[in-house]
């Protein structure tokens, strides 16, 4: 606590300062200013309070000369007192002035001056309505039971003057003028997570004047996203629709906070990670309307790129689409707005085929959707075609996970003597490393076929050792190490293979061990079966025993990493 | 059950002392024991919600406290009107404690101490109470920011904010006052007109006369079981005492605008011969100034001809069957004085005539 406190002082300068400003006038820039600033006052309060609760009354008057004056001033804010915890810090900072038995007139004085202001907080309040405080005490109603039925009113009296301004347009004599709106818009900042509000909230985020500027003030959005994405409101989808809509940092704000839970915690499997996604409501408002869709992937394309595609963002983004694509189905839109809206710089044939969904196709027939895939890709890559450099297929390619693996077990289960496709493994070694020349391809699919080639036979054998895996994945004896995206190529290989082939658990664990060499292996593997286990749901794929191995595989490999970590 | 009846009734007078100087003898055991008193009827609050017959006979009892009628003329509201005041008596002491400068200085600070521990507080009942009277203070600075920056009076009064919370509670009142004994509303009412200011008060009725029907609230504030609720109920009380009290209804319908009481009339017709009457004998007493061409009145409380016509012409402006009866009436008079079509007459002919066109 100790740089706290050093800290402290020069903050209490400052809002100390500030509060002079903010009750000397109520101009609308005061009013902007408390407003942007509420959330970090409350910061300083709770930290003021975390110092004074140390402290006897007369030690905080000698440290804080100024503090009734800080706090007096903060109560007579009802943008203060309005907004989120700030009253009840208030209190307590206020509890802590208070003396049990005071010794002299000065410290009775402060108790007695305490007594009143936190009264005012609570009891009697300059912000009584004078003209019904008799009419309630005759019949017998506390404010307690008034004032929330009086804000509810309000709230649904302002609500239905917002509804009818949109409805009558011009000829509406209540017509609320921009400015009143803007200021409501405001004043809404620090009321936006009390109780019966949404209802206001809802109707300013989908109020559209007749003015062609926005009329709500930047404040409000900001405010409202930070409260949804605290889960301190709760708005139906249409509302943070327009919110995002009409206000892109919002939108901008959320992907920044998906991508941080995304990042920072620690191995998200995929349900977490999906049940996050739909929580944002991304996917749903991404399939309502296309910019927010070209926004959300742009962010991803940018994270990808700066993260050298991190896994976990990576994962993200396909869980992204995946969410995206059955809120596109649920909702029957039929993709209402052309796939080129969507994905403006992609060859639509591409895309068309990217999107449909493994499982509607028979299974027998996924390896001629490779092919296809693997054709348009190449053509586009390899030949330069109008759709963007190699990045950019790929970046399309993986929004759509599954095709990559369905490709390896594809390989993995075809016969044993048969020529494994050149355009199934070249989609592989696209997949891997999409960066990679035309020389350095060709010499990854020519590894890759070595390992299939091995694999492939032991696959059916009865008895299998981990040395005769290990031989397998070998590498050319003499040749240059295999680049590391190769390595992983093979590493997932040999994992797939452990799932399906008829003797793969019974050398699976010790397979792994001796791949594992490393934390970030490990995690690897533990991420590809999360992974695995995933596609199989959404494919709705039977195989018990393969399932069985990799969910057991995976909750040894999690204890065995994070002991005593509790599976999702 | 009587043990819990007289729990209620010695909370009751604990909660009566706890506005008054008396508490200055209280000492914090006695502060804690008061807190938890309400914390435990809260407590029987909610776990009897739904019994239907403790329920009616906790509700029985507190709603006896309407009748008592002190040597000098009605007791004041009891502090427990209902069975759900129950829920919150713990916040009602808590406030009207911290709210009484004669709670002693150590009492004030255990007070403090059970009422606001701090963060973190395992207790789910504290922190309850410690949340919902924070709630409470936001929920009053959020109404006046309301209030003083974007609100604007609606001129349609009855569909004000202030007027129809307080209409709401109005009827809320009657209809619980009406349950304990059937004199209880007029009772209620008489005093209301006695304390408040009129004109206020008489807006407060018309907008409670204009309440959209089974309004909702009031259905959902009742935990479902017990006495049948009829929502209408506190506005037929309303009606009846207006009716009742030929002065009331008088100034109701002199002091009122216009409009206001063509809305009123319009949905309650039991008032309409009424408001008609009134407005005959307001119109027989004015006659005819020849060199000004006036009707006029002879005494100052006349009420003079802009008025009385800016009354007919709304009332003509109000759906059937009011306007139909309206006009009839205007006509049968008219009928009666000689069926003069000339103005300068009979009143109702020079009505009839400046009603022109909208008849």
């Amino acid at each position: 606590m100790a740089e706290d406190s050093a800290g402290l002082p020069s903050n209490y300068q400052f809002w100390m300062q500030k509060l002079s400003v903010w009750t000397q006038a109520s101009t609308l820039e005061t009013q902007r200013d408390i407003c942007l600033h509420l959330p970090q006052f409350q910061e300083f309060l709770r930290r003021m309070y975390e110092t004074l609760k140390e402290m006897d009354s007369n030690a905080i008057i000698e440290r804080f000369p100024t503090i009734c004056q800080l706090l007096a001033k903060s109560c007579w804010s009802p943008f203060i007192l309005a907004y989120d915890e700030s009253p009840k810090i208030l209190i307590w900072c206020l509890c802590c002035l208070i003396k049990k038995d005071p010794q002299n007139s000065r410290e009775s004085k402060l108790n007695s001056w305490t007594r009143r202001l936190l009264s005012h907080i609570v009891s009697t309040s300059r912000f009584d309505i004078k003209e019904v405080g008799l009419f309630n005490q005759v019949l017998g109603y506390a404010p307690t039971d008034y004032y929330p039925g009086l804000l509810k009113n309000m709230v649904l009296s302002l609500v239905s003057e917002l509804r009818e301004n949109h409805l009558n347009g011009f000829s509406s004599q209540r017509r609320m003028s921009p400015e009143r709106v803007r200021s409501l818009s405001r004043i809404c900042v620090p009321l936006l997570t009390l109780p019966d509000f949404e209802p206001l909230v809802e109707a300013l985020l989908t109020y559209h004047g007749h003015e062609p500027q926005e009329v709500l003030c930047p404040e409000f959005f900001d405010a409202v996203n930070e409260a949804f994405l605290l889960k301190k409101i709760s708005l139906p989808t249409s509302a943070i629709l327009c919110l995002w809509l009409r206000h892109l940092p919002s939108l901008e704000n959320t992907m920044l906070h998906l991508l941080e839970k995304l990042i920072s915690s620690e191995r998200n499997s995929l349900r977490r990670i999906k049940c996050f996604m739909k929580d944002s409501l991304l996917p749903e408002a991404a399939a309502c309307h296309p910019a927010i869709f070209r926004v959300v992937d742009e962010i991803f394309r940018s994270a990808l790129l700066e993260t050298d595609g991190a896994p976990e963002v990576l994962a993200g983004l396909q869980v992204f689409t995946r969410c995206f694509v059955e809120a596109l189905e649920k909702e029957n839109k039929q993709l209402k707005f052309a796939l080129k809206t969507y994905f403006p710089y992609a060859s639509p044939a591409l895309v068309m085929v990217l999107l449909q969904h493994p499982k509607d196709i028979p299974q027998g027939l996924w390896h001629q959707s490779l092919k296809h895939i693997s054709e348009m890709l190449k053509e586009i890559v390899e030949d330069h075609g109008s759709y963007g450099g190699p990045f950019e297929s790929w970046f399309l390619f993986v929004h759509f996970g599954g095709w990559a693996d369905i490709t390896a077990e594809q390989l993995l289960m075809s016969e044993a003597e048969a020529e494994p496709p050149e355009a199934l493994l070249w989609l592989l070694a696209f997949s891997c490393s999409p960066g990679a020349g035309h020389q350095q391809r060709a010499r990854t699919m020519v590894e890759v076929k070595t390992v299939l080639g091995c694999l492939t036979k032991l696959f059916r054998s009865p008895a299998l050792s981990a040395r005769d895996l290990q031989a397998a994945a070998g590498e050319n004896l003499g040749g240059d190490p295999r680049p590391p995206a190769c390595q992983q190529l093979v590493r997932r290989l040999l994992l797939h293979f452990l799932l399906w082939a008829p003797g793969g658990h019974t050398i699976a664990r010790e397979v792994i061990t001796l791949m594992a060499q490393t934390d970030a292996i490990m995690n690897e593997i533990i991420g590809f079966l999360d992974y695995t286990l995933y596609r199989w749901d959404h494919l709705c794929v039977e195989a018990h025993r393969s399932r069985k191995l990799a969910r057991e595989l995976l909750t040894e490999l999690r204890e065995q990493a994070l002991p005593g970590q509790v599976n999702q | 059950m009587d043990s819990l009846l007289e729990q209620l009734d010695r909370f009751s007078e604990v909660l009566a002392v706890s506005r008054t100087t008396h508490v200055s003898t209280w000492d914090p055991a006695t502060v804690r024991r008061a807190l938890q008193w309400a914390g435990y009827l809260r407590h029987i609050h909610r776990r009897f919600g739904r019994h239907a017959r403790i329920r009616k006979a906790l509700e029985q009892r507190l709603q006896n406290q309407w009748k008592q009628e002190g040597d000098s003329g009605p007791a004041p509201a009891p502090d427990l009107a209902n069975f759900q005041a129950l829920g919150h008596c713990d916040q009602l002491l808590s406030l009207r404690l911290l709210a009484n400068p004669a709670l002693g200085d150590a009492s004030f600070h255990c007070l403090l101490q059970q009422l606001f521990p701090g963060p973190g507080v395992p207790d789910a009942e504290e922190e309850a109470l410690q949340g919902s009277l924070a709630r409470f203070a936001s929920c009053r600075a959020a109404a006046h920011m309301l209030r003083f920056h974007a609100y604007s009076e609606n001129p349609v009064l009855q569909k004000d904010s202030v007027m129809k919370t307080q209409a709401e509670l109005l009827l809320r009142r009657l209809h619980e006052v009406g349950e304990a004994e059937a004199e209880g509303p007029g009772r209620l009412l008489s005093r209301l007109w006695e304390r408040l200011p009129q004109d206020n008060f008489l807006k407060v009725v018309a907008a409670a006369l204009l309440l959209p029907q089974a309004s909702p609230r009031l259905q959902e504030e009742e935990l479902g079981v017990g006495s049948p609720k009829t929502p209408g109920d506190g506005r037929q009380e309303l009606l009846r005492w207006l009716l009742g009290k030929s002065d009331i209804v008088v100034a109701f319908c002199r002091n009122l605008p216009a409009e206001l009481l063509t809305s009123v009339v319009g949905r309650h017709p039991e008032l309409s011969p009424v408001y008609l009457g009134l407005l005959t004998n307001w119109g027989r007493q004015l006659h005819y100034d020849l060199p000004k061409g006036l009707w006029i009145g002879t005494e100052p409380q006349d009420v003079p001809w802009e008025e009385l016509f800016s009354r007919f012409q709304s009332l003509c402006q109000a759906p059937p069957p009011l306007k139909d009866e309206v006009l009839t009436a205007l006509k049968s008079y008219k009928a009666q004085d000689g069926d003069f079509e000339v103005p300068g007459l009979s009143i109702w002919t020079d009505l009839l005539l400046a009603l022109g066109s909208r008849v």
